[in-house]
C-alpha cells in the first residue's frame, strides 16, 4: 500500500511507503506514529479549508459600541436590500459582528444596516455606493462603527427600583442578605419573563444572559478561602495571638491597644475581617475584663484596624476580591500599590485610638482592676489547640500566598491558588469532609452570585452607563478629582450602604473612568474604590459587617456599642485614615 | 435547694446587681447563683457556618463572665456558683433557672444604652418581676437605684 499523506505545514504531499512480507513492526509503527504527529495538524488544515470556503462569500464586518465607547454584545445585526434580508448576525462579547452574504449570489446596489437591541434604540446604517463596490471587489467590506444610544424602558425603571430597595432591605437589617440579593434576582427574572408578553418593554434579561454577569473567579476565591480559614480558626491561634499580645504588652494597656490592632490587621489582612473580629473580639474582652478596663477600648481599635488593614491583600476582603478581578489587579499590585497607604493610615488609627482612649487606658494604669482569677483562666485557654493543623495550615498557607505572588508570571488565577490550596489542606489534614463542606458558608456564596445577577441587570438597563456618565461629565478628564470623588464619596456612601453591593456596583463605573480619563489606565481609580469602600466601613456601625458583629459580641458581654457611639468614635478615624490613604494615593500615581 | 438568683451578662452595667446580689447572699445567707444567657442570635444574618466555633468562645466568655462574679462576691464572703443556659429568651431562662434550684430571690437589673430585645425597660421589669414571683414564687429584688 503506498499512500500519499498532506504535509499540513507545506501542503506539499510525501509518499509513506512499505507494505510487504519484509516489513518489521517498527515499519508498521512509524507510520501510525507519524500519523498521531500529523493528525492534529491534518485536522486544522481542514479547519483552513472550510475557513477558504467560508471566505468566497461576501463578509461585512463591524463594532457595535454605546455612546460611552464601551463595545455592546447580543445586539441584533441585520443587512437589508430593500425588503430582503441579506444577512443576520449577533455582536460578541467585543461588540464585533461578521455578516455573511450569500457565495455566488450578486451583491445589490443598495444594502443598510439594521442594528436592535434591548435598552438600546434602533440604529440603522447605509452603505454607500463605493463601499458596496469594494465589497464585490473583495469580498470583505470593515463597516464604520454603529453607536447606539441608551433607551429608558419600564425595564430600567423596575431594574432600578429592585436594586435600590435591595440595597435598603440589607441597609435596615429587614432581610437577610442574601434573601435580599434573591428576592431582587427573583424580581427581575419574574418580570423578564412574565412582563413582555403584557408589554416588550418590561423586559430586563434572560437568566442565560444573567448567567455571564456572574465572575466565577471571585465565588472560587472565596470559596477556597473560606476553606483554609474554617481550618485556622479551630486551631485556637486567635485565642494564643491575643494571649501572646497581652504577654508582650507586659500590662501596659496602651501598648496592648498597638499589640491587638496590629495583630488583628494582619490577620485581616489574610483572612476575611468578620471571621477574624468572630475570633478576636471575645478574647479581646477576656483580656479587657482580666485588666479591669472598659472592653470597648480595644475593641473599637481592634474593628477599625481590621477594616483598614483588611485592604492590603487581594484576599482581606471581598471588596478588594471583587475589585482583582474586575479591574485585573493581582495580589502584587495590591501589595505594592496600597499596603504602604494602609500602613501610613494604620499608624494615624493608632494614634488616634490612643488619644481618644487615653482616659480608659490610663485608669487601668493606675491598677485596681487587674485580676489573677481571670488572668490564669486566659492563660489556661490562650493556647493553640490543634498545633499539628496550624502547622499544615501554616505551610499550605504560605504556599498560597507564594503562588498569589508569583502565579500571575504564569496567569495563575487567585481563584485557582485558593482551590488548589483548599485542597491540599483538605487531603492532608482529612477532616471530616462534611464539617468542612459546612464549613463553607454557602449563604455568602449564593449572596455573591445574587448579588451579581442584580448588578448585572442595572449594568443591562443602563443605568450603570448613565452614573458613569454623568460621573464622568462632574470629573471631566481632571485625574485628581476622579480620584478624590471615588475615594471620598465610595467612602461616605460606605457608612450608609453595605459595602459589598456598592462596590460591585460601582466597578462597571469606575471601569468607565479608567478608560477615558487620562491617566486613569494604572488603575489608580479602582484602588480608591477599595479604600473608600473598606476604611468607610469605620464611619458608622452598619459600614461594615465585622463592626455588627463586635457590637453583637459586645453587647452580650455587656458593652454595648450603640450606632451613635461608633459614629462618634468611628466617623473621625474615617476622616484620618482615608485622609492619610489619600495623600499615598496621590505620592503614588 | 434554695438560692438568689442573678442573670448578668458582664460589664459595668451588671455592677449593680452583682452588688445587689451579694449583699442580698450576705443578709440571708445564702448562695448566688450566676446566670449567663448565651444568645447567638446576633449570628443570624451571618453565617451559620460559624457557629459551632463562635458558640465556643461565647461559652467561654460567658463563663469568663460569670468567674469574675463569683470571684467578686467569694471575696465577699458569699458562696457563688455560675450557670450558662443557651436560649433566646433571658426571662425564660431566669423562670426555668428560678423552679429548678427553688430559688428564693431574684435580683433583676436593667442593663442601659441597648436596644436589645430580650432585655426590658422598666415597665417590663415591674411586669416581668411580678410574673417571676407568680411562676416561682421567688422574691424579686431590683438593685439599689435602679428602679
Amino acid at each position: 500500500m503506498n499512500g500519499l499523506i498532506r504535509n499540513p505545514l507545506s501542503g506539499i504531499g510525501y509518499r509513506v511507503s512499505g507494505v510487504g512480507n519484509q516489513i518489521t513492526a517498527y515499519r508498521l509503527l512509524l507510520p501510525a506514529f507519524l500519523l498521531l504527529l500529523i493528525w492534529p495538524w491534518a485536522a486544522m488544515d481542514e479547519a483552513q479549508a472550510q475557513e477558504t470556503a467560508v471566505a468566497v462569500s461576501p463578509l461585512l464586518t463591524g463594532l457595535i459600541r454605546d455612546t460611552q465607547e464601551q463595545p455592546v454584545f447580543d445586539a441584533h445585526i441585520t443587512a437589508f436590500s430593500g425588503k430582503d434580508i441579506l444577512a443576520e448576525a449577533v455582536s460578541q462579547e467585543d461588540g464585533r459582528y461578521t455578516l455573511l452574504l450569500v457565495a455566488g449570489d450578486p451583491i445589490p446596489d443598495e444594502i443598510s444596516i439594521h442594528v436592535e437591541r434591548h435598552h438600546f434604540q434602533a440604529a440603522e446604517y447605509a452603505v454607500n455606493s463605493s463601499a458596496i463596490e469594494n465589497l464585490r471587489q473583495s469580498n470583505l467590506l470593515h463597516l464604520p462603527i454603529i453607536t447606539l444610544e441608551r433607551r429608558i424602558t419600564p425595564g430600567f425603571w423596575i431594574a432600578t427600583l429592585v436594586f435600590v430597595g435591595m440595597l435598603i432591605l440589607i441597609a435596615l437589617g429587614k432581610l437577610h442578605n442574601t434573601l435580599a440579593a434573591l428576592l431582587g434576582t427573583t424580581l427581575i427574572f419574574a418580570v423578564s419573563y412574565l412582563g413582555p408578553p403584557l408589554y416588550e418593554g418590561l423586559y430586563i434579561f434572560h437568566f442565560e444572559d444573567a448567567l455571564r454577569y456572574i465572575d466565577w473567579n471571585v465565588i472560587f476565591l472565596i470559596m477556597g478561602m473560606m476553606i483554609v480559614i474554617a481550618v485556622v480558626e479551630r486551631t485556637g491561634v486567635f485565642q494564643w495571638a491575643a494571649y501572646m499580645a497581652y504577654r508582650l504588652s507586659g500590662g501596659r494597656a496602651w501598648l496592648l491597644v498597638i499589640i491587638l490592632m496590629i495583630v488583628t490587621g494582619i490577620a485581616s489582612a489574610f483572612l476575611d475581617n468578620v471571621t477574624t473580629m468572630l475570633l478576636m473580639t471575645p478574647v479581646t474582652i477576656r483580656i479587657a475584663l482580666s485588666l479591669g478596663i472598659n472592653p470597648l477600648a480595644l475593641l473599637m481599635p481592634e474593628v477599625m484596624a481590621s477594616n483598614v488593614v483588611g485592604i492590603s491583600t487581594l484576599v482581606g476582603t471581598p471588596t478588594n476580591i471583587l475589585i482583582g478581578s474586575y479591574g485585573g489587579i493581582g495580589f502584587n499590585d495590591f501589595l505594592s500599590n496600597l499596603t504602604p497607604g494602609v500602613v501610613l493610615a494604620l499608624i494615624g488609627l493608632i494614634v488616634y485610638n490612643l488619644y481618644t482612649y487615653r482616659h480608659d487606658l490610663q485608669a487601668h494604669q493606675s491598677g485596681g482592676g487587674v485580676s489573677d482569677v481571670l488572668l490564669q483562666r486566659l492563660a489556661q485557654k490562650g493556647r493553640i489547640t490543634e498545633p499539628d493543623h496550624l502547622i499544615k495550615a501554616g505551610v499550605v498557607g504560605a504556599g498560597m500566598i507564594l503562588l498569589f505572588v508569583l502565579g500571575e508570571k504564569v496567569h495563575l488565577l487567585p481563584a485557582v491558588t485558593a482551590v488548589m490550596g483548599a485542597t491540599t489542606l483538605l487531603v492532608w489534614i482529612k477532616p471530616d469532609i462534611e464539617e468542612m463542606i459546612e464549613a463553607v458558608d454557602w449563604t455568602t456564596l449564593v449572596f455573591f452570585m445574587t448579588l451579581f445577577i442584580s448588578v448585572g441587570a442595572i449594568q443591562e438597563v443602563g443605568l450603570i452607563s448613565y452614573i458613569a456618565s454623568g460621573i464622568g461629565k462632574l470629573v471631566g478628564d481632571n485625574l485628581t478629582l476622579a480620584m478624590l470623588a471615588v475615594i471620598w464619596l465610595s467612602a461616605i456612601l460606605s457608612t450608609v450602604i453595605a459595602n459589598i453591593p456598592f462596590t460591585a456596583a460601582m466597578l462597571p463605573v469606575i471601569g468607565f473612568l479608567s478608560v477615558n480619563i487620562p491617566g486613569a489606565d494604572s488603575k489608580v481609580l479602582f484602588y480608591c474604590l477599595s479604600i473608600g469602600s473598606a476604611m468607610g466601613g469605620n464611619g458608622s456601625l452598619i459600614g461594615a459587617s465585622a463592626n455588627m458583629v463586635t457590637a453583637g459580641i459586645a453587647e452580650r458581654a455587656g458593652s454595648p456599642i450603640t450606632y451613635m457611639y461608633f459614629l462618634k468614635k468611628g466617623f473621625p478615624a474615617l476622616i484620618i485614615t482615608v485622609g492619610l490613604a489619600t495623600i499615598w494615593l496621590f505620592i503614588r500615581f | 435547694m434554695s438560692g438568689i438568683v442573678c442573670a448578668i451578662r458582664g460589664g459595668a452595667s451588671s455592677q449593680p446587681t452583682i452588688t445587689q446580689a451579694v449583699h442580698t447572699a450576705q443578709e440571708t445567707k445564702l448562695p448566688v447563683y450566676f446566670l449567663y444567657v448565651l444568645n447567638l442570635d446576633f449570628m443570624k444574618r451571618g453565617s451559620h457556618s460559624r457557629t459551632q466555633t463562635i458558640s465556643e468562645e461565647m461559652q467561654e466568655l460567658g463563663e469568663f463572665i460569670l468567674l469574675a462574679a463569683q470571684s467578686q462576691a467569694e471575696q465577699q464572703g458569699v458562696k457563688a456558683e455560675g450557670v450558662i443556659r443557651e436560649g433566646h429568651v433571658v426571662g425564660d431562662e431566669i423562670i426555668s433557672l428560678c423552679r429548678e434550684l427553688k430559688a428564693d430571690y431574684v435580683v433583676l437589673g436593667r442593663p442601659k444604652e441597648t436596644a436589645e430585645q430580650n432585655v426590658f425597660t422598666h415597665e417590663q421589669l415591674d411586669q416581668f418581676g411580678r410574673h417571676i414571683e407568680q411562676e416561682t414564687g421567688a422574691k424579686v429584688i431590683y438593685p439599689a437605684g435602679d428602679e
